[in-house]
Protein backbone atom coordinates (compact mmCIF):
# COMPACT_ATOMS: atom_id res chain seq x y z
CA UNK A 1 0.00 0.00 0.00
CA UNK A 2 1.28 3.44 -0.49
CA UNK A 3 0.28 7.11 1.01
CA UNK A 4 -2.53 8.88 -0.72
CA UNK A 5 -0.93 10.77 -3.75
CA UNK A 6 -0.10 14.57 -3.92
CA UNK A 7 -1.92 17.30 -5.04
CA UNK A 8 -0.03 20.17 -5.77
CA UNK A 9 -1.52 22.43 -8.11
CA UNK A 10 -4.70 23.35 -6.17
CA UNK A 11 -4.26 26.62 -4.31
CA UNK A 12 -6.17 28.16 -1.37
CA UNK A 13 -7.26 30.98 -3.74
CA UNK A 14 -9.05 28.63 -6.32
CA UNK A 15 -10.48 26.69 -3.52
CA UNK A 16 -12.05 30.46 -2.30
CA UNK A 17 -13.03 30.96 -5.77
CA UNK A 18 -14.39 28.26 -7.06
CA UNK A 19 -13.68 24.95 -5.35
CA UNK A 20 -16.66 22.31 -6.88
CA UNK A 21 -14.98 21.62 -10.23
CA UNK A 22 -11.83 21.13 -8.34
CA UNK A 23 -13.35 18.63 -5.89
CA UNK A 24 -15.55 17.06 -8.57
CA UNK A 25 -12.52 16.33 -10.12
CA UNK A 26 -10.40 14.68 -7.17
CA UNK A 27 -13.60 12.64 -6.43
CA UNK A 28 -12.78 10.94 -10.59
CA UNK A 29 -8.96 10.51 -9.95
CA UNK A 30 -7.77 10.59 -6.19
CA UNK A 31 -10.90 10.88 -4.42
CA UNK A 32 -8.37 10.59 -0.85
CA UNK A 33 -5.37 13.42 -1.55
CA UNK A 34 -2.65 15.02 0.03
CA UNK A 35 -3.33 18.70 -0.43
CA UNK A 36 -0.33 20.89 0.77
CA UNK A 37 -1.64 24.44 0.38
CA UNK A 38 -3.94 23.32 3.06
CA UNK A 39 -1.75 21.21 4.81
CA UNK A 40 -4.33 18.29 5.01
CA UNK A 41 -5.33 15.14 3.14
CA UNK A 42 -8.82 15.49 1.61
CA UNK A 43 -11.38 13.08 1.94
CA UNK A 44 -13.66 13.89 -0.88
CA UNK A 45 -16.07 10.67 -1.32
CA UNK A 46 -19.60 10.56 0.61
CA UNK A 47 -18.84 7.38 2.15
CA UNK A 48 -15.26 8.43 3.22
CA UNK A 49 -16.95 11.52 5.01
CA UNK A 50 -19.16 9.92 6.92
CA UNK A 51 -17.16 7.09 8.01
CA UNK A 52 -14.45 9.50 9.42
CA UNK A 53 -16.78 11.51 11.04
CA UNK A 54 -18.54 8.51 12.66
CA UNK A 55 -15.65 6.97 13.80
CA UNK A 56 -13.82 9.56 16.99
CA UNK A 57 -11.75 6.66 18.44
CA UNK A 58 -9.97 6.66 15.74
CA UNK A 59 -10.60 10.22 13.76
CA UNK A 60 -10.35 12.45 17.06
CA UNK A 61 -11.27 16.63 17.08
CA UNK A 62 -8.78 17.60 18.94
CA UNK A 63 -6.28 18.76 16.30
CA UNK A 64 -3.55 20.58 18.35
CA UNK A 65 -2.37 22.32 14.90
CA UNK A 66 -5.33 24.95 14.25
CA UNK A 67 -5.19 28.85 15.60
CA UNK A 68 -8.82 28.37 16.97
CA UNK A 69 -7.38 27.88 20.61
CA UNK A 70 -5.77 31.23 20.32
CA UNK A 71 -8.49 32.89 18.59
CA UNK A 72 -11.67 31.69 21.01
CA UNK A 73 -8.76 32.18 24.21
CA UNK A 74 -10.38 28.55 24.98
CA UNK A 75 -9.60 25.07 23.88
CA UNK A 76 -13.50 24.76 23.04
CA UNK A 77 -16.00 21.40 22.49
CA UNK A 78 -15.73 21.24 19.04
CA UNK A 79 -11.90 20.51 19.53
CA UNK A 80 -12.59 17.87 21.99
CA UNK A 81 -13.44 14.34 22.20
CA UNK A 82 -15.34 11.67 24.62
CA UNK A 83 -17.45 12.70 27.70
CA UNK A 84 -15.53 15.89 27.99
CA UNK A 85 -17.20 16.85 24.71
CA UNK A 86 -20.30 15.64 25.56
CA UNK A 87 -20.16 17.18 29.07
CA UNK A 88 -19.97 20.46 27.38
CA UNK A 89 -22.41 20.02 24.79
CA UNK A 90 -24.78 18.79 26.66
CA UNK A 91 -24.45 21.61 29.40
CA UNK A 92 -26.12 23.88 26.50
CA UNK A 93 -28.97 21.34 24.99
CA UNK A 94 -31.66 21.98 26.99
CA UNK A 95 -31.81 25.35 25.34
CA UNK A 96 -32.24 24.02 22.40
CA UNK A 97 -35.05 21.30 23.28
CA UNK A 98 -37.78 20.42 21.09
CA UNK A 99 -40.30 22.12 23.61
CA UNK A 100 -38.10 25.49 23.73
CA UNK A 101 -37.76 25.58 20.02
CA UNK A 102 -41.40 25.38 19.40
CA UNK A 103 -42.56 27.54 22.92
CA UNK A 104 -39.66 30.19 22.76
CA UNK A 105 -37.52 30.87 19.89
CA UNK A 106 -39.86 29.73 17.16
CA UNK A 107 -42.77 32.35 17.76
CA UNK A 108 -39.87 35.21 18.97
CA UNK A 109 -38.13 34.36 15.45
CA UNK A 110 -41.70 34.76 13.69
CA UNK A 111 -41.74 38.82 15.37
CA UNK A 112 -38.19 39.30 14.31
CA UNK A 113 -38.63 38.16 11.16
CA UNK A 114 -42.14 40.25 10.28
CA UNK A 115 -39.94 43.07 11.77
CA UNK A 116 -36.92 43.19 9.81
CA UNK A 117 -38.60 42.60 6.73
CA UNK A 118 -40.67 45.68 7.55
CA UNK A 119 -38.34 47.47 6.54
CA UNK A 120 -37.26 46.09 3.18
CA UNK A 121 -38.38 48.63 0.45
CA UNK A 122 -40.67 47.34 -2.08
CA UNK A 123 -39.43 47.97 -5.75
CA UNK A 124 -35.87 48.69 -4.92
CA UNK A 125 -33.04 46.51 -5.28
CA UNK A 126 -31.96 45.15 -2.20
CA UNK A 127 -28.95 43.45 -0.35
CA UNK A 128 -30.26 40.85 1.22
CA UNK A 129 -27.14 39.59 2.85
CA UNK A 130 -26.83 43.24 4.88
CA UNK A 131 -30.04 43.66 5.45
CA UNK A 132 -32.13 40.74 6.44
CA UNK A 133 -29.88 37.55 6.63
CA UNK A 134 -27.14 38.59 8.55
CA UNK A 135 -28.73 40.75 11.00
CA UNK A 136 -31.74 38.43 11.38
CA UNK A 137 -29.58 35.35 11.92
CA UNK A 138 -27.49 37.53 14.56
CA UNK A 139 -30.63 38.65 16.39
CA UNK A 140 -32.40 34.76 17.33
CA UNK A 141 -28.34 34.01 17.84
CA UNK A 142 -27.93 36.96 20.40
CA UNK A 143 -31.34 36.10 22.31
CA UNK A 144 -31.12 32.07 22.47
CA UNK A 145 -27.30 32.69 23.82
CA UNK A 146 -28.96 35.06 26.77
CA UNK A 147 -26.90 38.45 25.44
CA UNK A 148 -29.72 39.88 24.00
CA UNK A 149 -28.15 43.30 24.49
CA UNK A 150 -25.30 42.18 22.20
CA UNK A 151 -26.36 44.38 18.59
CA UNK A 152 -26.50 42.54 15.41
CA UNK A 153 -23.49 44.61 14.36
CA UNK A 154 -21.59 43.35 17.20
CA UNK A 155 -22.95 39.82 17.02
CA UNK A 156 -21.42 39.72 13.00
CA UNK A 157 -18.46 41.52 14.15
CA UNK A 158 -17.67 38.86 17.01
CA UNK A 159 -18.79 36.41 14.47
CA UNK A 160 -16.40 37.28 11.66
CA UNK A 161 -13.45 38.21 13.57
CA UNK A 162 -13.79 34.55 15.40
CA UNK A 163 -14.61 32.61 12.04
CA UNK A 164 -10.98 34.31 10.90
CA UNK A 165 -9.09 33.84 13.72
CA UNK A 166 -9.89 30.11 14.09
CA UNK A 167 -9.47 29.90 10.02
CA UNK A 168 -5.77 32.12 10.09
CA UNK A 169 -3.48 29.47 9.35
CA UNK A 170 -1.41 31.59 8.22
CA UNK A 171 -1.07 33.22 11.68
CA UNK A 172 -0.82 36.53 10.47
CA UNK A 173 -1.48 39.36 13.03
CA UNK A 174 -4.48 41.55 11.75
CA UNK A 175 -7.26 38.31 12.43
CA UNK A 176 -5.49 37.77 15.96
CA UNK A 177 -5.84 41.26 16.98
CA UNK A 178 -8.95 41.56 15.61
CA UNK A 179 -10.31 38.49 17.23
CA UNK A 180 -8.56 39.80 20.62
CA UNK A 181 -10.71 43.07 20.62
CA UNK A 182 -14.06 40.79 20.07
CA UNK A 183 -13.15 38.64 22.65
CA UNK A 184 -12.77 41.79 25.44
CA UNK A 185 -15.89 43.03 24.18
CA UNK A 186 -17.53 39.28 24.60
CA UNK A 187 -16.49 38.90 27.72
CA UNK A 188 -17.67 41.72 28.70
CA UNK A 189 -21.07 41.25 27.31
CA UNK A 190 -20.81 37.58 28.59
CA UNK A 191 -20.69 38.72 32.80
CA UNK A 192 -23.04 41.39 32.38
CA UNK A 193 -25.87 38.87 31.46
CA UNK A 194 -24.37 36.53 33.66
CA UNK A 195 -25.67 38.69 36.44
CA UNK A 196 -29.37 38.91 35.06
CA UNK A 197 -29.73 35.19 34.16
CA UNK A 198 -28.40 34.44 37.83
CA UNK A 199 -31.50 36.67 39.23
CA UNK A 200 -33.79 35.91 36.52
CA UNK A 201 -33.32 32.09 35.05
CA UNK A 202 -34.42 31.93 31.56
CA UNK A 203 -34.17 29.31 28.94
CA UNK A 204 -30.84 30.91 27.00
CA UNK A 205 -27.72 29.26 26.66
CA UNK A 206 -25.95 31.43 29.32
CA UNK A 207 -28.68 30.85 31.98
CA UNK A 208 -29.32 27.45 31.29
CA UNK A 209 -25.72 26.52 31.47
CA UNK A 210 -25.08 28.85 34.64
CA UNK A 211 -27.98 27.89 36.76
CA UNK A 212 -27.07 24.06 35.80
CA UNK A 213 -27.13 21.64 39.33
CA UNK A 214 -23.65 20.67 38.10
CA UNK A 215 -22.40 23.42 35.99
CA UNK A 216 -19.23 23.23 33.35
CA UNK A 217 -17.00 25.71 34.51
CA UNK A 218 -16.95 29.25 33.79
CA UNK A 219 -14.24 29.30 31.20
CA UNK A 220 -16.23 26.58 29.46
CA UNK A 221 -19.93 28.32 29.42
CA UNK A 222 -18.05 31.59 27.77
CA UNK A 223 -16.11 29.46 25.18
CA UNK A 224 -19.20 27.44 24.65
CA UNK A 225 -21.19 31.28 24.22
CA UNK A 226 -18.56 32.07 21.73
CA UNK A 227 -18.77 28.82 19.54
CA UNK A 228 -22.33 29.65 18.96
CA UNK A 229 -21.31 32.92 17.81
CA UNK A 230 -19.01 31.76 15.80
CA UNK A 231 -20.63 29.33 14.24
CA UNK A 232 -24.54 29.90 14.46
CA UNK A 233 -24.87 33.30 12.01
CA UNK A 234 -22.82 32.69 9.12
CA UNK A 235 -24.42 29.08 8.83
CA UNK A 236 -28.22 30.21 8.61
CA UNK A 237 -27.10 33.61 6.80
CA UNK A 238 -25.46 31.72 3.88
CA UNK A 239 -27.96 28.76 4.09
CA UNK A 240 -31.12 31.33 3.11
CA UNK A 241 -29.13 33.10 0.78
CA UNK A 242 -28.13 30.08 -1.21
CA UNK A 243 -32.13 28.99 -1.10
CA UNK A 244 -32.93 31.77 -2.38
CA UNK A 245 -30.77 32.05 -5.28
CA UNK A 246 -31.80 28.46 -5.67
CA UNK A 247 -35.46 29.18 -5.93
CA UNK A 248 -35.10 32.67 -7.60
CA UNK A 249 -33.11 30.82 -10.76
CA UNK A 250 -35.28 28.19 -10.54
CA UNK A 251 -38.60 29.50 -10.74
CA UNK A 252 -40.44 26.52 -12.17
CA UNK A 253 -39.25 24.83 -8.79
CA UNK A 254 -40.47 27.81 -6.94
CA UNK A 255 -43.90 27.41 -7.72
CA UNK A 256 -44.31 23.79 -7.45
CA UNK A 257 -43.09 24.67 -3.51
CA UNK A 258 -45.30 27.34 -3.30
CA UNK A 259 -47.72 25.03 -4.71
CA UNK A 260 -46.73 22.30 -2.33
CA UNK A 261 -45.97 24.19 1.01
CA UNK A 262 -42.69 21.92 1.41
CA UNK A 263 -39.89 24.59 2.21
CA UNK A 264 -38.37 21.99 3.98
CA UNK A 265 -37.43 20.86 0.82
CA UNK A 266 -36.24 23.57 -0.81
CA UNK A 267 -33.67 24.12 3.10
CA UNK A 268 -32.75 20.89 2.45
CA UNK A 269 -31.54 20.86 -0.85
CA UNK A 270 -30.11 24.35 -0.87
CA UNK A 271 -27.79 23.35 2.31
CA UNK A 272 -26.93 20.20 0.17
CA UNK A 273 -26.17 22.17 -2.58
CA UNK A 274 -23.63 24.87 -1.03
CA UNK A 275 -22.66 23.12 2.18
CA UNK A 276 -22.26 26.71 4.37
CA UNK A 277 -19.88 24.20 6.56
CA UNK A 278 -17.50 22.65 3.81
CA UNK A 279 -15.21 21.16 5.54
CA UNK A 280 -13.69 20.23 8.46
CA UNK A 281 -10.76 18.67 10.39
CA UNK A 282 -10.09 15.21 12.10
CA UNK A 283 -6.95 14.04 13.32
CA UNK A 284 -5.75 10.96 12.82
CA UNK A 285 -4.86 8.42 15.97
CA UNK A 286 -3.63 5.52 14.73
CA UNK A 287 -2.18 3.98 11.16
CA UNK A 288 -4.88 3.35 8.85
CA UNK A 289 -6.13 2.88 5.76
CA UNK A 290 -9.05 4.70 3.21
CA UNK A 291 -9.95 3.42 0.07
CA UNK A 292 -6.47 1.89 -0.24
CA UNK A 293 -3.93 4.93 0.79
CA UNK A 294 -2.11 4.48 3.79
CA UNK A 295 -3.34 7.07 6.49
CA UNK A 296 -0.07 7.55 9.10
CA UNK A 297 -1.07 8.21 12.53
CA UNK A 298 -0.57 12.33 12.87
CA UNK A 299 -2.35 13.23 9.92
CA UNK A 300 -5.36 15.05 9.56
CA UNK A 301 -7.62 14.60 7.00
CA UNK A 302 -10.55 17.02 5.87
CA UNK A 303 -13.79 15.68 5.09
CA UNK A 304 -15.03 17.57 2.10
CA UNK A 305 -19.02 17.59 3.23
CA UNK A 306 -19.53 20.10 -0.22
CA UNK A 307 -17.94 17.30 -2.32
CA UNK A 308 -19.74 14.45 -0.24
CA UNK A 309 -22.94 16.47 -0.70
CA UNK A 310 -22.10 16.56 -5.07
CA UNK A 311 -21.19 12.81 -4.96
CA UNK A 312 -22.08 11.25 -8.00
CA UNK A 313 -22.29 7.91 -5.94
CA UNK A 314 -25.64 9.54 -4.11
CA UNK A 315 -26.63 11.85 -6.23
CA UNK A 316 -27.59 12.64 -9.72
CA UNK A 317 -27.10 15.81 -11.45
CA UNK A 318 -25.42 16.94 -7.67
CA UNK A 319 -23.97 20.28 -8.85
CA UNK A 320 -27.47 21.34 -9.49
CA UNK A 321 -30.09 22.88 -7.45
CA UNK A 322 -33.68 21.06 -7.52
CA UNK A 323 -35.45 21.36 -4.60
CA UNK A 324 -38.01 18.29 -6.47
CA UNK A 325 -35.07 15.92 -5.92
CA UNK A 326 -35.93 12.93 -4.52
CA UNK A 327 -34.92 13.35 -0.88
CA UNK A 328 -31.22 12.38 0.02
CA UNK A 329 -29.09 12.54 3.08
CA UNK A 330 -26.57 15.01 3.09
CA UNK A 331 -23.72 15.51 5.40
CA UNK A 332 -24.04 19.82 5.69
CA UNK A 333 -25.07 18.96 9.89
CA UNK A 334 -22.17 16.53 9.96
CA UNK A 335 -22.69 13.09 12.06
CA UNK A 336 -21.66 11.23 14.86
CA UNK A 337 -20.90 13.35 17.98
CA UNK A 338 -20.09 17.08 16.50
CA UNK A 339 -23.63 16.82 14.61
CA UNK A 340 -24.83 20.11 14.55
CA UNK A 341 -26.84 21.35 17.62
CA UNK A 342 -28.18 24.02 15.63
CA UNK A 343 -29.86 21.48 13.20
CA UNK A 344 -33.55 21.65 14.47
CA UNK A 345 -33.19 25.45 15.34
CA UNK A 346 -32.08 26.51 11.38
CA UNK A 347 -34.93 23.64 9.96
CA UNK A 348 -37.12 25.32 11.76
CA UNK A 349 -36.13 28.99 11.63
CA UNK A 350 -34.95 29.25 7.85
CA UNK A 351 -36.38 26.19 6.37
CA UNK A 352 -40.28 26.35 7.98
CA UNK A 353 -40.78 29.79 9.30
CA UNK A 354 -39.03 32.42 7.18
CA UNK A 355 -38.67 30.89 3.69
CA UNK A 356 -42.60 30.65 3.51
CA UNK A 357 -43.48 34.12 5.10
CA UNK A 358 -40.53 36.26 2.64
CA UNK A 359 -42.10 34.17 -0.31
CA UNK A 360 -45.53 34.91 0.68
CA UNK A 361 -44.37 38.80 1.63
CA UNK A 362 -42.73 39.58 -1.87
CA UNK A 363 -44.53 37.07 -4.56
CA UNK A 364 -42.40 38.58 -7.21
CA UNK A 365 -39.16 39.02 -6.47
CA UNK A 366 -36.52 38.78 -8.55
CA UNK A 367 -32.78 38.18 -8.78
CA UNK A 368 -32.58 40.47 -11.95
CA UNK A 369 -28.67 39.62 -12.73
CA UNK A 370 -28.04 36.04 -10.84
CA UNK A 371 -24.53 36.79 -12.56
CA UNK A 372 -23.87 39.61 -9.90
CA UNK A 373 -24.24 37.74 -7.02
CA UNK A 374 -20.85 36.48 -5.74
CA UNK A 375 -19.74 33.23 -4.16
CA UNK A 376 -16.15 32.77 -1.72
CA UNK A 377 -15.69 30.54 0.59
CA UNK A 378 -12.94 27.39 1.35
CA UNK A 379 -13.78 26.31 5.17
CA UNK A 380 -17.47 28.36 5.23
CA UNK A 381 -19.19 29.38 1.70
CA UNK A 382 -22.00 30.93 0.28
CA UNK A 383 -22.79 33.59 -1.32
CA UNK A 384 -21.48 37.37 -0.13
CA UNK A 385 -24.56 39.48 -1.86
CA UNK A 386 -27.94 38.81 -2.75
CA UNK A 387 -29.40 41.65 -4.91
CA UNK A 388 -33.11 40.93 -5.29
CA UNK A 389 -35.61 43.35 -6.54
CA UNK A 390 -38.34 43.16 -3.72
CA UNK A 391 -42.53 42.94 -4.79
CA UNK B 1 -29.03 -13.81 17.29
CA UNK B 2 -32.40 -12.40 17.00
CA UNK B 3 -33.59 -11.75 13.66
CA UNK B 4 -34.99 -8.03 12.12
CA UNK B 5 -37.50 -7.54 9.42
CA UNK B 6 -36.86 -3.83 8.48
CA UNK B 7 -39.82 -3.08 5.84
CA UNK B 8 -39.07 0.21 3.37
CA UNK B 9 -41.56 2.72 2.94
CA UNK B 10 -42.00 1.01 -0.60
CA UNK B 11 -42.84 -2.32 0.72
CA UNK B 12 -38.72 -3.70 0.13
CA UNK B 13 -37.91 -5.88 3.20
CA UNK B 14 -35.10 -6.26 4.56
CA UNK B 15 -33.92 -9.11 7.19
CA UNK B 16 -30.90 -8.95 9.33
CA UNK B 17 -29.32 -11.01 12.36
CA UNK B 18 -28.92 -8.29 15.18
CA UNK B 19 -26.25 -8.13 17.91
CA UNK B 20 -27.78 -8.58 21.29
CA UNK B 21 -26.81 -4.92 23.61
CA UNK B 22 -26.78 -2.83 20.00
CA UNK B 23 -29.49 -0.70 19.29
CA UNK B 24 -31.77 -1.42 16.39
CA UNK B 25 -30.45 1.82 15.07
CA UNK B 26 -26.96 0.31 14.93
CA UNK B 27 -28.48 -2.93 13.13
CA UNK B 28 -29.62 -0.99 10.71
CA UNK B 29 -26.71 1.28 9.37
CA UNK B 30 -24.27 -1.79 10.04
CA UNK B 31 -26.06 -4.11 7.54
CA UNK B 32 -26.66 -0.62 5.03
CA UNK B 33 -30.36 -0.50 5.52
CA UNK B 34 -31.65 2.63 3.67
CA UNK B 35 -33.74 4.80 5.43
CA UNK B 36 -32.01 5.30 8.56
CA UNK B 37 -29.47 8.20 8.41
CA UNK B 38 -29.05 8.71 12.14
CA UNK B 39 -27.44 12.06 11.73
CA UNK B 40 -25.96 12.12 15.56
CA UNK B 41 -24.78 8.71 15.81
CA UNK B 42 -27.32 7.76 18.40
CA UNK B 43 -27.11 10.39 20.98
CA UNK B 44 -31.14 11.22 20.12
CA UNK B 45 -30.33 14.42 19.19
CA UNK B 46 -31.14 14.07 15.26
CA UNK B 47 -34.38 12.17 14.98
CA UNK B 48 -33.34 11.00 11.72
CA UNK B 49 -33.74 7.23 12.66
CA UNK B 50 -37.58 7.10 13.09
CA UNK B 51 -39.27 3.59 12.41
CA UNK B 52 -42.70 2.24 13.16
CA UNK B 53 -42.96 -0.85 15.64
CA UNK B 54 -45.08 -3.26 14.01
CA UNK B 55 -47.95 -4.59 15.40
CA UNK B 56 -48.01 -6.13 19.10
CA UNK B 57 -43.91 -5.81 19.22
CA UNK B 58 -44.44 -2.82 21.17
CA UNK B 59 -45.45 -4.82 23.65
CA UNK B 60 -41.62 -5.77 23.81
CA UNK B 61 -39.89 -2.43 22.40
CA UNK B 62 -41.89 -0.18 24.75
CA UNK B 63 -43.02 2.85 23.20
CA UNK B 64 -41.24 6.28 23.12
CA UNK B 65 -40.93 7.96 26.52
CA UNK B 66 -41.61 11.79 27.01
CA UNK B 67 -38.32 12.87 25.81
CA UNK B 68 -38.04 10.26 22.92
CA UNK B 69 -41.26 11.92 21.58
CA UNK B 70 -40.37 15.88 22.23
CA UNK B 71 -37.53 15.17 19.84
CA UNK B 72 -39.61 12.64 17.64
CA UNK B 73 -41.41 15.77 16.90
CA UNK B 74 -38.91 16.94 14.73
CA UNK B 75 -39.12 13.95 11.98
CA UNK B 76 -41.01 14.74 9.02
CA UNK B 77 -43.44 12.28 8.59
CA UNK B 78 -46.52 10.90 10.63
CA UNK B 79 -45.79 10.34 14.08
CA UNK B 80 -47.86 7.41 15.61
CA UNK B 81 -47.93 5.24 18.43
CA UNK B 82 -45.76 3.50 16.67
CA UNK B 83 -43.25 5.56 16.34
CA UNK B 84 -39.35 5.10 17.91
CA UNK B 85 -36.32 6.45 17.65
CA UNK B 86 -34.38 3.40 16.28
CA UNK B 87 -31.57 4.79 18.42
CA UNK B 88 -33.30 4.21 21.35
CA UNK B 89 -34.52 0.75 20.87
CA UNK B 90 -31.99 -1.82 22.69
CA UNK B 91 -32.08 -5.46 20.74
CA UNK B 92 -32.56 -7.98 23.60
CA UNK B 93 -32.84 -11.97 22.65
CA UNK B 94 -36.66 -11.67 22.78
CA UNK B 95 -36.83 -9.04 20.06
CA UNK B 96 -36.36 -12.08 17.71
CA UNK B 97 -38.54 -11.81 14.46
CA UNK B 98 -39.25 -7.91 15.26
CA UNK B 99 -40.64 -6.14 12.58
CA UNK B 100 -39.76 -2.27 11.89
CA UNK B 101 -41.64 -0.17 9.17
CA UNK B 102 -39.45 3.03 7.67
CA UNK B 103 -40.69 6.37 7.17
CA UNK B 104 -40.71 8.04 3.56
CA UNK B 105 -37.92 10.22 4.46
CA UNK B 106 -36.25 11.25 7.94
CA UNK B 107 -35.34 14.90 7.23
Amino acid sequence: MSLAPVNDSVTVHRLIDDPYPVYAQMRTHTPVVQVPSVKRTMLTKAEDCRMVKDNPALFSSNDPTTPMEKAFEAHTLMRKDGEEHLRERNAMMPTFSPRNLKTIWGPMYERYAAEYLDRLPRGEVVDLFPTLAGPLAARILAECMGIPDASDEQMQFWSQALIDGAGNFGWFDEPFERVARANKEMNRVIEANAERVKAAPDQSALSVMLNAEDPIPWSQIVANIKIAIGGGINEPRDALLTIIYGLLSNPGQLEEIRASGNWSAAFEEGVRWVAPIQASSRLVLEDTEIRGCDIPKGTVVMTIQASANHDEDVYENGHLYDALRKSQPHQSFGSGPHHCMGTHMARMTVGRLLLPILFERFPNMRLENPEDVVWRGFGFRGPINMPVRLN
Amino acid sequence: MPRITFIAADGAETVVDAGEGDSLMQVARAHNVDGILAECGGEMMCSTCHVYVEGDWLDRTGPADEDERDMLDFAPCEITDASRLSCQVKITDDMDGLVVRLPERQV
